[in-house]
């Protein structure tokens, strides 16, 4: 009971710097939610508003999948190809983003050049760049989809191509293989299985971007929920948030199967439902 | 010697599997499905690259960005970001809690773990765009329904990325701390969020760096933020303003993702 201080126990390490990290992010926040435009008669409305929606809501009137199948499966479409697009044009840019495959001056504006892609969202690049030159309709979204994942892929598949093992790579070159030999032989396979993950993964994503580039007119079912949920014909956007679900829940299950097979491998008893982790692929 | 029948220098390549080529023609079927003109998309690459040339008046006014514009820009920049800060916030003290439902290790009941997993799901399946549609239309334009649909969206990223975090953590202490005769709770705070918990701040800043990147799409439907901006300028085809709020949007974008980026190399 009586024993010298500190003989007991070790004393602890500070906490200092991790406290003072925690009351400048609680002070952040307590700034935004004091000075954020809120009215806290809204926020008491929020309820009632909600239940409100909720009980027009149900039951939907599915008369109306014929109009929303059709358009989900467009937006379906619109990220299947844009995905493809997106990866197509992720190969060279990945390769040359690559510090090892490319020189480290390349790699690095290759790498900015990708920054640069990235930070503009599908909607701007369809209402700036590609409504413009296609017109409305879903092949301006499919481009806008494209161009942005290839931003995003093509950082993954840098960064993947930074992780091989050199051996295969040396072996292609000591058995007399030339650039794109080498790349074909002794990198690619290497990170072929994970990039058809990061594409599979990315064609998830972009199916939840494709909606919202109906707002602006470029295809797919955020016209139909725009404008059943403005103009609140609730019994029809009911019926549109279930083909919206029920088709990405669909399109997620398959998807994921598919590419935990392809990491795995068959023989492998698929039990684990370990997914890919790293938060940089959930970039939308 | 010279006689060695070919076959015999090297091993016979293995089979394909049947797999390979179902996948292969499933995809080749989908792709064409997808781009024809009768039921999908109408892709037509020859005509896009005729009209490349449609997009040249407005992208030189997008190359000359009308600086007078700026000041404008301020404010709705600075709702964007706190919608962000606050919805990062509430979503992601949310999402530790659910994500601890939605895991093997943690909830070892078939039926509850199934059924926070599906709620999970479908939380996930609904894009930004919608919840801010829906809770646009319950509580009015402006900037509570960004922070509500975020709220939404964050969860499901946050408790997803997290919930399979816990899936994978080593068991060794969980086994020790129900050794010492813990409850669940008790095993919750000491044997697993000990080492989930860098992870789960490096999502929460990765949430708050999609809500940022969210919030054009957000003020396009009237939920508060640069969006709303962005939308009336764009209606009025005045592409110099738009122009000003992109190049600011794509600043804020970067600088935050280089710090976050930073902090959660830090903490992983």
């Amino acid at each position: 009971m009586a024993a010298a201080n500190g003989t007991g126990r070790p004393s602890r390490p500070s906490n200092l710097k991790r406290n003072l990290w925690i009351a400048g992010a609680t002070a952040l926040f307590i700034w935004a939610a004091l000075s954020v435009n809120v009215n806290l008669a809204d926020l008491a409305s929020l309820p009632s508003g909600l239940w409100l929606i909720l009980t027009k809501m149900i039951p939907p009137d599915l008369s109306y999948l014929k109009s929303a199948v059709p358009a989900m499966i467009q937006s379906i479409e619109m990220a299947w190809v844009g995905t493809i697009i997106g990866a197509t044009l992720s190969l060279p840019l990945g390769f040359l983003g690559a510090k090892n495959v490319s020189s480290p001056l390349v790699a690095n504006t290759m790498r900015q050049i990708l920054n640069a892609i990235r930070a503009f969202p599908e909607l701007i690049l369809a209402i700036a760049i590609f409504i413009p030159i296609a017109g409305l309709g879903p092949v301006a979204g499919t481009l806008a989809i494209g161009l942005h994942s290839a931003g995003t892929l093509g950082k993954l598949t840098a960064e993947a191509i930074e992780g091989i093992d050199a051996g295969p790579v040396e072996a292609a070159r000591a058995a007399g293989g030339r650039g794109l030999q080498v790349q074909r032989w002794g990198v690619l396979p290497q990170v072929l299985p994970e990039l058809i993950g990061f594409w599979l993964y990315r064609f998830e994503i972009n199916i939840r971007a494709s909606a919202v580039l109906g707002v602006v007119g470029a295809g797919g079912i955020g016209f139909l929920l725009q404008q059943t949920i403005v103009f609140g014909r609730w019994p029809l956007a009911g019926t549109a948030i279930l083909v919206v679900i029920v088709a990405t829940i669909l399109v997620d299950t398959i998807s994921g199967n598919v590419r935990r097979r392809i990491i795995e491998g068959s023989d492998v008893q698929v039990t684990s439902e370990a997914e890919i982790t790293d938060p940089a692929l959930a970039a939308r | 010697m010279t006689a060695v029948a070919p076959a015999t220098r090297r091993p016979a390549k293995p089979p394909r599997s049947r797999i390979v080529f179902v996948g292969i023609a499933a995809f080749i079927i989908i792709t064409l499905v997808s781009v024809s003109e009768e039921w999908g998309i109408g892709l037509d690459i020859g005509g896009i690259i005729e009209d490349l040339g449609n997009g040249r008046v407005i992208l030189e006014q997008l190359l000359d960005p009308n600086w007078a514009f700026l000041p404008r820009v301020v404010q709705p920049l600075l709702e964007t970001f706190q919608i962000a800060v606050v919805a990062a916030f509430i979503g992601c003290g949310l999402a530790l809690p659910i994500s601890f439902f939605a895991s093997r290790t943690t909830v070892p009941n078939r039926l509850t773990l199934t059924i926070s997993r599906g709620i999970l799901s479908v939380v996930r399946a609904l894009p930004d765009f919608l919840y801010a549609l829906i809770f646009v239309a319950a509580v009015g334009i402006g900037p509570l329904g960004g922070i509500m649909a975020l709220i939404f969206f964050n969860i499901g990223v946050v408790a997803k990325l997290l919930s399979e975090t816990v899936d994978a953590v080593d068991t060794g202490p969980i086994e020790a701390v129900d050794a010492g005769g813990s409850d669940r709770t008790q095993m919750v705070r000491w044997a697993v969020l000990p080492q989930v918990l860098p992870n789960y701040v490096a999502y929460s800043l990765y949430a708050f760096e999609l809500n940022v990147r969210a919030s054009t799409v957000l003020g396009f439907v009237g939920a508060g933020g640069i969006g709303f901006l962005l939308r009336v300028q764009y209606q009025f085809q005045a592409w110099s303003n738009v122009s000003v709020i992109v190049i600011c949007l794509f600043v804020i974008v970067f600088v935050i993702e280089l710090i976050s980026i930073r902090l959660r190399r830090r903490l992983v």
